[in-house]
């Protein structure tokens, strides 16, 4: 059986190499139909990952943000900030409170940032210094470069307030601890400690801040918050916490809806992909297998004469079979190679706008298995007809001339 | 060394073992209404006969020959038995078709059965030298010197390493005997092996062919349709009458031996 098996293999490798011209027509057919559409499913696939990837990374899309001003205490803040689907919250205080004027030695200018609430875990300043005393911020790249100034330096900032109908300014020293990076914030704005945030609005509410020395007036009422900034853990948990402060009359804005596109998109382009590439392989099967069939009569009388000199009718349907697996794999290696210049020519045109370790055009190895099986599978299926037309060939056509 | 001028043995057609033994064997075929019937009342050829069969195409020569190489299967038999080997019993092959042991047939014809075709029948694909030890090597048979002997006998050692399409047409007859023999077979049948030949090569290949079979002890069935060498080079011809009914839709063909 073994030996048989090995013959047949043997004499089907041998006549597939000695009509190397017909094989070679055959691979190079199989590589044309798998080679773009490798091609486009890498395209598909590096293209849509990448957004993926980007919106998975970027915080932003994970970001619901309160719509207006409500009234938020800490307590319920903390409540939210215990559910697992929360990865980042903070409280701010009211914007028209939370500016800054900022001015350093390195620049004659005065800049009026934003103060941007932070504590550890911000998902705007990965792997960044967070601030964690009052005097410490970490500014936003556009004010870090007007106000020319780097991590470690010291900048002053001030506050002025209308208090019992007298200007008043406060000055108080800062310490850059770091820039944040350039996507977290585009405008003007310093992360500071929401203690820091906190102090500013009681100053220019009239309140005391016994902390930094500012007067005002005592106060012991309860702290609200007109909003907070929130992240969930994942995009995906982006749509049931937003429903739910819906559903607590909280209005907000997601990117929901961005995030959707991108899956529908993927949904949609994978379902196209699959449709041309069922197509291409089973145009492929049928000029494979028309071609097998066509060369069963070609070399009917090659076979009979296998059959006259004892091949069994079970071996003789493995000589297509075993050619067809040639093809397969032959052209699917041609392909490959194909795919690997044309998606290395695609990245390379588009490597200026791409973020390093970014490509338009990506396979992941089990991608090109995947081409290799179904290749496989077409042809197989291709050469199975050809094959039970080669067993039904009689011993004796190879005796005489027909 | 050569299979060719060897001394003289004892003939093994004295001693008469029957490799095949028929009896009633009835083929029918039926086309467009036309019929055609081959019947085998008796017919006996013992180890180390060279047998002709001659006529016209059309009288059934080839039918008879797929029967006898066992490929084809017999509408009607009486008896049929195989003998390929002296001390053996014989194979019962009408009991083997009856019950489909095609595989078994098989695997007979490949062990005992040698071929030599009209035209080559050679695989392209495969040099002289592989295309001669195809049996040895698909029986799992050693490599041995016989492949060459029979190149050299057969005046193509030249090109044992070339393709087939390389060789002349009578070349190519050359590497089909060279393979049939090359498995030393019990019997090898040829179906018309020198019509594509032009005579003076048809008639010297056809002596070397029996020149083999006759040194290799080796039974030979040959049909032709026209041959004026028969007596010269001493085959047994089997007597065939072909008639046909009235209406000229059946023909009949009665071979015994």
């Amino acid at each position: 059986m073994l030996k048989r098996a090995r013959n047949i293999f043997w004499l089907a490798s041998r006549d597939f190499a000695n009509e190397w011209q017909m094989s070679g027509f055959f691979i190079l057919a199989l590589a044309a139909v798998l080679g773009p559409m490798m091609i486009l499913f890498g395209l598909k696939f590096g293209i849509i990952g990448s957004m993926l990837d980007n919106l998975i990374q970027d915080p932003r899309n994970r970001e619901i943000h309160p719509v207006g001003s409500g009234r938020f205490d800490m307590a319920w803040i903390e409540q939210l900030r215990a559910r697992p689907e929360i990865g980042f919250i903070i409280p701010h205080t009211r914007s028209i409170a939370a500016t800054i004027q900022l001015n350093s030695e390195t620049s004659s200018r005065i800049l009026t940032v934003e103060m941007i609430p932070t504590d550890q875990g911000d998902p705007l300043l990965p792997q960044i210094h967070i601030p964690t005393e009052m005097h410490q911020v970490v500014l936003s790249d556009s004010a870090a470069r007007k106000l020319n100034v780097k991590p470690g330096d010291s900048i002053s900032g001030s506050l002025s307030r209308r208090f019992q109908d007298k200007s008043e300014r406060v000055y108080l020293d800062l310490k850059v601890v770091d820039v944040a990076p350039l996507g977290s914030f585009s405008r003007d704005g310093a992360f500071v400690t929401l203690a820091l945030a906190e102090a500013a609005e009681d100053y220019r509410d009239g309140r005391s801040v016994p902390t930094l020395g500012w007067d005002g007036a005592e106060s012991n009422e309860q702290r609200t918050y007109p909003g907070f900034r929130l992240y969930t853990r994942s995009i995906y948990d982006v749509a049931p916490i937003s429903r739910a402060l819906e559903k607590l009359g909280i209005e907000v804005r997601t990117r929901a809806a961005d995030i959707d596109i991108v899956r529908n998109m993927d949904r949609n382009l994978t379902a196209v992909f699959w449709v041309i590439a069922v197509i291409g392989l089973v145009g492929f099967s049928f000029s494979l297998g028309a071609s097998l069939w066509a060369n069963v009569d070609r070399k009917r009388k090659e076979l009979s004469v296998l059959r006259l000199v004892g091949f069994r009718t079970g071996d003789i349907v493995w000589f297509p079979i075993i050619q067809s697996l040639y093809t397969a794999a032959l052209g699917w290696f041609t392909a490959s190679l194909v795919y690997q210049g044309v998606a290395y020519t695609i990245n390379q045109m588009f490597s200026a706008q791409l973020k390093q370790g970014e490509n338009v055009c990506q396979l992941l190895p089990e991608h090109f298995l995947i081409a290799l099986a179904l290749t496989i599978t077409s042809s197989f299926l291709a050469a199975a007809l050809a094959g039970y037309r080669a067993a039904r060939i009689e011993p004796s056509e190879g005796l005489r001339e027909i | 060394m050569s299979l060719l001028h060897p001394q003289p043995g004892p003939s093994p057609t004295q001693d008469k073992v029957l490799i095949y033994h028929l009896r009633d064997v009835i083929k029918t075929r039926e086309a467009e209404g036309a019929g055609f019937r081959l019947v085998v009342p008796s017919l006996q050829i013992a180890m180390g006969e060279k047998i002709a069969l001659i006529g016209e195409s059309g009288c059934g020569k080839s039918t008879l020959l797929d029967m006898l190489s066992m490929t084809l299967r017999p509408s009607k038999i009486g008896s049929f038995r195989f003998r390929p080997e002296r001390g053996a019993a014989p194979v019962d092959i009408a009991e083997l078709w009856r019950k489909k042991k095609l595989n078994s047939l098989g695997d007979l014809r490949r062990l005992r059965i040698g071929y030599v075709m009209q035209t080559g029948g050679l695989l392209p694909y495969l040099t002289v030298r592989e295309n001669i030890s195809l049996s040895r090597r698909l029986l799992g048979l050693p490599e041995d010197d016989l492949v060459e002997v029979l190149a050299k006998d057969l005046g193509i050692r030249n090109h044992l390493d070339k393709l087939p399409h390389l060789l002349s047409v009578g070349e190519r007859q050359r590497v089909a005997i060279g393979r049939a023999l090359a498995h030393r077979p019990a019997i090898v049948i040829a179906d018309e092996p020198t019509a594509s030949l032009d005579p003076i090569a048809a008639e010297r290949i056809m002596s070397l062919f029996i020149e083999l079979v006759d040194e290799l002890s080796i039974t030979v069935i040959i049909a032709s349709h026209a041959w004026r060498h028969i007596n010269r080079l001493g085959l047994r011809h089997l007597s065939h009458r072909t008639h046909r009914d009235e209406q000229g839709t059946m023909t009949e063909t009665v071979v015994s031996g």
